[in-house]
């Protein structure tokens, strides 16, 4: 038996991304102690700085793509694509939350390794092609995620958040793991292309009782970890609850990578008995929309409604699934993008309409916003505009493309229900910019100091990217349609 | 024929020590319980020829979580915790699961064992490459990037714990 | 870049600059849109030539690649049908600029740039031949209207503006799965493409889907029209929305609805509006109908008039739904009138309002001894409205009520009930305002027309007069157009005719 310990040049190359971030991670806690308490700000720039070089060394990877380490990762397209995500998701946070965290006090450098742990966590879940990593990947970043809703010790919602989304993801993911148990059990592999290959296979002779069991169970730690019903009901409290960048980052990068990792089992392991998957997605799919939706027309508090819309925006994702074609991966990629920019711009507003102690998220302390601070109400109308679908921004090409896709696999209901679901969504979107636009300020309102430049950054970022994804969807669409075939 | 009666010694020491487990009052038994199933489970995987595991329950769960649990329990205020009531009152709900897992052990009963085969039971270790042995291949080779993984998985976590149970830090 | 692209151009570019001109300037921002406006109104006539020349045919044609995949296209162009609408938008647009001179106060630059980029989604629309395009400019038209009532309006204006676009919303939902089925069949989001396709055979629809397709686009346009029984947001959003807001309103977007059944459900499905004929222009009737009973009863002059257009709208739907060259052409014909006259009658009780701050019939009368001027121009433009001779919206029933009678004759007696319905309340209306004894408010705060409200106000009753009178201009172009769209309607249905052979 040939021992061969030692990775090839090749291989930590293509992992250098992942070993980079781990490493500036650690690096930060080390030099946490170190450093005084107004020297925190240089761990900001230090996880801004490797995250940009991470997005570099995942750009140089994806130019020598393949496998690594026996087939526990792959980097192909796809995985780039989420990798890239992730982080840009990452780098949008790190700037939403100086600001925040000072203004809380609680400026540490453990915050900023939590957040580059969770975005390993996330790459690893993307680049994965073995349910083993990616168990470890989930549950990295998951990890990370549960200490980050609770990052404000002293503060009770934070702990509650902390609290509910720790017991309730750490059930799901118990019955992801059971659920890979029982896949290994029954195929002997948990390698997701051996897994195709035996299911694919004549001579198997799978029980398919077995294998449909082992991927409910699956299904149950994946539709908790994209928030999507029956299993969505912590998002609404832990989201209304943690520090609202890290809900902002929680809405979308977490979300995004496990969409990404739903995708790869889904296609590439299960596509074999899509039969028996397929009308537990629709289904689910259909309930994710709806209660999601109908649910945000009665919130009050921002956070909670845009908890809610999260849920909703899951159902559409879920719809492209649903779909499991090129296409429909392709739709599911751009539309995490688009939801990736938009998401942050709206919480980076929220962050900043909050102020110390999130006193001010209901959606009432948005009144007059336009005329108190024009720029920003305009922000987070683009970004709600987004969100609802109106055309130019990335949020209509997200919705046209997975309805796109739906109707390719002849799902015109769903395409329907789905369409006149982001109907009633413009409701409560529009709520909001009423608030902003046609209602007044009210007298005692306090003053709104002008947004910190870290805020500044991420809204004019975010809101461009917005816009440019509505205009010009082919950039990213070409690429994810490429890239949506390497996970079959 | 032997092992099957150890199968079934095994398989009761783990059943009734989880009853125990959820029935003793003091929480002193209640742990001492629960290594007693902890042990019927070691003894599950030794009759599979899963030594590695076997050790790995018995050094780990019984030796380490359960140390970690009793030291637990002598912290925290017993006497408070024994006067209160237990956790009988779900008895409906804890009905209600019974009949739906006795349901499902019914159907798997009548339509055969055979509708439920699992993959053959693991070949006995060639001799001179023991299980443990070819656990390490698997481990160190084609399993050592995630065998890495984990441990960032435990900092995080160490790190998490931390910061959650610490007031200042 | 031809003209109408630059023509797409301007009031976009307007309402970028717009944006980025001071705020406490109002002045500047005034002069400046009402110069964007202007420049594009010019540049618009300038389309009239080539277009009459060659009516039937798309002039002003680009055609370029916006995205890849799906293949999506910036396909515009003009034709007879487009032409008078695209001129109607660009008119109105400077004279409700100058309505607002002084009655917007408030927020100024925020309001003048989202009458320009009202402008730019309803022309996008009236020129768009790509049905995504077509889509986007559809939603992009609903943004800015939606603020202008929702900001600027009465005291309802919120419920209005949500009511609004939730309406128009729902409707364009369906649209949307309607416009990607399509896709799917055919692999082509153009229009002219697609009709190509469908009259070498290549692209057929059967029963069942070419039903649920006209349904999907009609239930979008209906919502729009508005056509009786979803015509509910209209009389809150004309009610509540500020003059300006007001016109756009009813003379161009409501055009949308129309223009977008003339272009898209007529020639795309025309078999499946031959079969539905019968229950829309029941509806249609029951509008003309209905809309002018419920004028009859109004005490709000806003709303009266709002309802008046349901009832007039309804005679655009009736005319289209007959699948006759004179009832098609009167139809289109019509939809210019109403733009014209009902947007000057919103001009006139605005200004009504900008005198005596009330909207209520009840608060005026004897306003001809104050201000005769005036009085003078809204007697002429309810005239027009009710279909005097000689006026412009005499040439539009006439032809819509010819149209149906060579289809049923109780068509036409049932909508003639509207037009003689139509003149009692447009005419009590007026009796109750302008003649009988003058309230003191009235004598102290209606004086008589300005200089800015006269030069809002002659083109507009001159247009009256010349489309009355002059119908010659403008109809040879739609009726060449019309005639197309009748011979695309008519082949599938001859073909299936001589399969059955």
């Amino acid at each position: 038996m040939p021992v061969n310990f030692m990775p090839t040049p090749q291989e930590l190359f293509r992992f250098a991304p992942e070993m980079l971030l781990t490493l500036v991670a650690t690096i930060i806690m080390v030099l946490e102690p170190l450093s005084g308490a107004d020297g925190k700000r240089k761990f900001a720039v230090i996880s801004f700085l490797s995250l940009a070089a991470a997005i570099a060394l995942s750009v140089a990877a994806a130019g020598d793509p393949g496998a690594a380490f026996s087939s526990m990762i792959v980097v192909d397209g796809f995985s780039t694509f989420f990798r890239i995500l992730v982080m840009v998701a990452g780098v949008l946070t790190i700037l939403i939350s100086t600001n925040y965290l000072r203004m809380e006090e609680h400026e540490s450098g453990e915050y900023y390794a939590l957040v580059l742990f969770s975005i390993v966590g996330q790459c690893i879940m993307v680049s994965a092609n073995e349910l083993i990593m990616l168990f470890i990947g989930l549950e990295c970043s998951s990890i990370a995620s549960y200490v980050l809703a609770g990052f404000l010790r002293d503060d009770k919602r934070n702990n509650e958040s902390a609290l509910k989304y720790f017991l309730l993801g750490s059930f799901a993911t118990a019955f992801l793991l059971y659920g890979v148990a029982w896949i290994y059990g029954t195929t002997g592999y948990t390698n997701l292309s051996e897994i195709r290959r035996v299911l694919l296979d004549p001579n198997s002779n799978q029980n398919m009782v077995v294998i449909s069991a082992a991927t409910a169970l699956m299904f149950v730690g994946f539709a908790f970890k994209v928030s999507a019903a029956p299993f969505q009901m912590w998002a609404p409290d832990v989201y209304q609850g943690a520090p609202a960048p890290v809900t902002a980052f929680m809405s979308v990068g977490p979300k995004a990578a496990a969409f990404a990792m739903f995708l790869r089992v889904l296609m590439t392991a299960f596509e074999p008995v899509k039969d028996r998957w397929e009308p537990l997605l629709w289904t689910s799919a259909l309930a994710t929309m709806v209660i999601g939706n109908f649910a945000a027309l009665r919130q009050t508090n921002i956070k909670r409604l845009l908890a809610y819309s999260s849920i909703a925006h899951a159902g559409y994702i879920m719809v492209a699934l649903t779909a499991h074609s090129d296409i429909g991966t392709a739709a599911a990629m751009f539309y995490l993008a688009s939801y990736t920019f938009m998401n942050i711009g709206a919480f980076a507003v929220v962050t900043y309409i909050a102020r110390k102690g999130e006193r001010h998220v209901e959606i009432q302390d948005l009144a007059g916003l336009s005329q108190r601070r024009p720029v920003v109400a305009a922000m987070l109308t683009i970004f709600l505009l987004s969100l609802t679908g109106i055309p130019l921004t990335a949020g209509f090409f997200g919705k046209f493309y997975i309805f796109k896709a739906a109707l390719d696999a002849n799902m015109v209901w769903l395409a329907v229900l789905g369409m006149l679901n982001s109907a009633v969504a413009a409701y409560y979107y529009l709520r909001l910019i009423v608030v902003m636009y046609m209602q007044a300020p009210s007298d005692e309102m306090e003053e709104l100091p002008a947004p910190s430049v870290g805020i500044q950054a991420a809204m004019f970022a975010a809101a461009a990217a917005t816009v440019f994804l509505g205009v010009f969807p082919s950039v990213v669409l070409d690429y994810a349609g490429k890239s949506a075939s390497f996970i079959r | 024929m032997l092992e099957t009666v150890f199968f079934y010694a095994f398989a009761a020491l783990t059943l009734a020590g989880a009853i125990l487990t959820v029935t003793m009052r003091s929480a002193v038994h209640c742990a001492i319980a629960l290594i007693s199933s902890l042990a019927g489970v070691a003894g599950l995987y030794l009759l599979q020829h899963a030594e590695f595991l076997f050790a790995v329950q018995i050094v780990l769960y019984i030796g380490g979580v359960m140390v970690l649990f009793l030291f637990v329990i002598m912290l925290v205020n017993l006497d408070a915790a024994a006067r209160e009531r237990q956790f009988h009152r779900h008895w409906l709900a804890a009905l209600a699961c019974l009949a739906g897992t006795g349901a499902l052990v019914a159907l798997f009963l009548t339509r055969g064992a055979e509708s439920f085969k699992l993959g053959a039971p693991a070949a006995e270790a060639a001799p001179g490459a023991g299980n443990i042995e070819t656990l390490s291949m698997l481990l160190f080779r084609e399993y050592l990037v995630p065998f890495e993984l984990a441990s960032l998985l435990l900092l995080v976590a160490i790190v998490g714990g931390v910061m959650m149970a610490k007031k200042r830090i | 870049m031809n003209l109408l692209d630059i023509l797409l151009i301007i009031p976009a570019a307007g309402f970028l600059l717009t944006l980025l001109l001071p705020k406490d300037n109002p002045a500047l921002v005034r002069n400046f849109t009402l110069f964007v406006s202007l420049i594009a109104f010019v540049l618009s006539l300038g389309l009239i030539g080539p277009v009459q020349s060659n009516p039937g045919h798309m002039t002003f044609e680009t055609n370029t690649q916006w995205i890849e995949y799906p293949s999506i296209r910036y396909h515009v162009g003009l034709d007879g049908l487009s032409l008078w609408l695209v001129i109607l938008s660009t008119f109105l647009t400077p004279i409700v600029i100058l309505v607002s001179w002084k009655y917007i106060q408030n927020r100024v630059k925020e309001f003048y740039a989202f009458l320009l980029a009202l402008l730019f989604g309803v022309l996008g629309v009236f020129v768009a031949l790509d049905l995504f395009l077509f889509f986007v400019f559809w939603e992009i038209s609903l943004v800015p209207m939606y603020f202008l009532v929702g900001i600027w309006g009465h005291d309802k204006r919120i419920y209005a503006a949500v009511k609004f676009f939730l309406y128009t919303m729902a409707g364009s939902a369906l649209m949307l799965i309607a416009i990607i089925y399509l896709y799917n069949k055919s692999g082509t989001f153009d229009m002219p493409l697609m009709l190509d396709m469908m009259q070498k055979g290549r692209l057929a629809l059967n029963g069942t889907e070419g039903f649920w397709l006209f349904l999907a686009f009609f239930f979008a346009f209906a919502i729009k029209v508005p056509l009786f029984p979803l015509h509910t947001w209209l009389p809150d959003a004309h009610g509540e929305a500020p003059t300006a807001g007001s016109v756009m309103l009813a003379s161009v977007l409501l055009k949308l609805g129309t223009y977008g059944l003339v272009r898209i459900c007529l020639p795309l499905f025309g078999e499946a509006a031959r079969q539905n004929a019968a229950w829309i222009i029941g509806l249609a009737i029951t509008g003309i109908i209905y809309g002018a009973l419920v004028a009859m009863v109004q005490p709000n002059m806003k709303r009266l008039v709002a309802y008046s257009s349901v009832s007039h709208l309804g005679f655009v739907v009736l005319g289209v739904f007959t699948f006759t060259q004179v009832g098609l052409d009167g139809a289109v014909y019509q939809m210019l009138n109403h733009g014209i006259s009902t947007g000057a009658l919103f001009i006139l009780v605005g200004m009504l309002y900008e005198r005596r701050h009330s909207l209520e019939i009840a608060d005026y009368g004897g306003v001809g001894t104050s201000a005769p001027w005036l009085s003078t121009m809204f007697v002429i433009t309810t005239l027009a409205s009710v279909g005097l001779p000689l006026l412009n919206n005499f040439v539009g029933e006439f032809l819509v009520l010819q149209g149906a009678a060579q289809v049923n004759f109780l068509y036409a007696v049932f909508a003639a009930i509207g037009v003689i319905l139509s003149s009692v309340y447009m005419l009590w209306m007026v009796q109750r305002t302008f003649y009988g004894e003058t309230p003191s408010e009235v004598k102290h705060h209606v004086n008589d027309l300005s200089a800015r409200e006269w030069a809002v106000l002659v083109p507009l009753i001159v247009m009256m007069v010349w489309m009355g009178i002059g119908s010659q201009s403008f109809l040879p172009a739609v009726s060449a157009q019309n005639a197309q769209i009748l011979e695309l309607m008519k082949k599938p249905a001859a073909k299936e005719v001589a399969n059955a052979r």
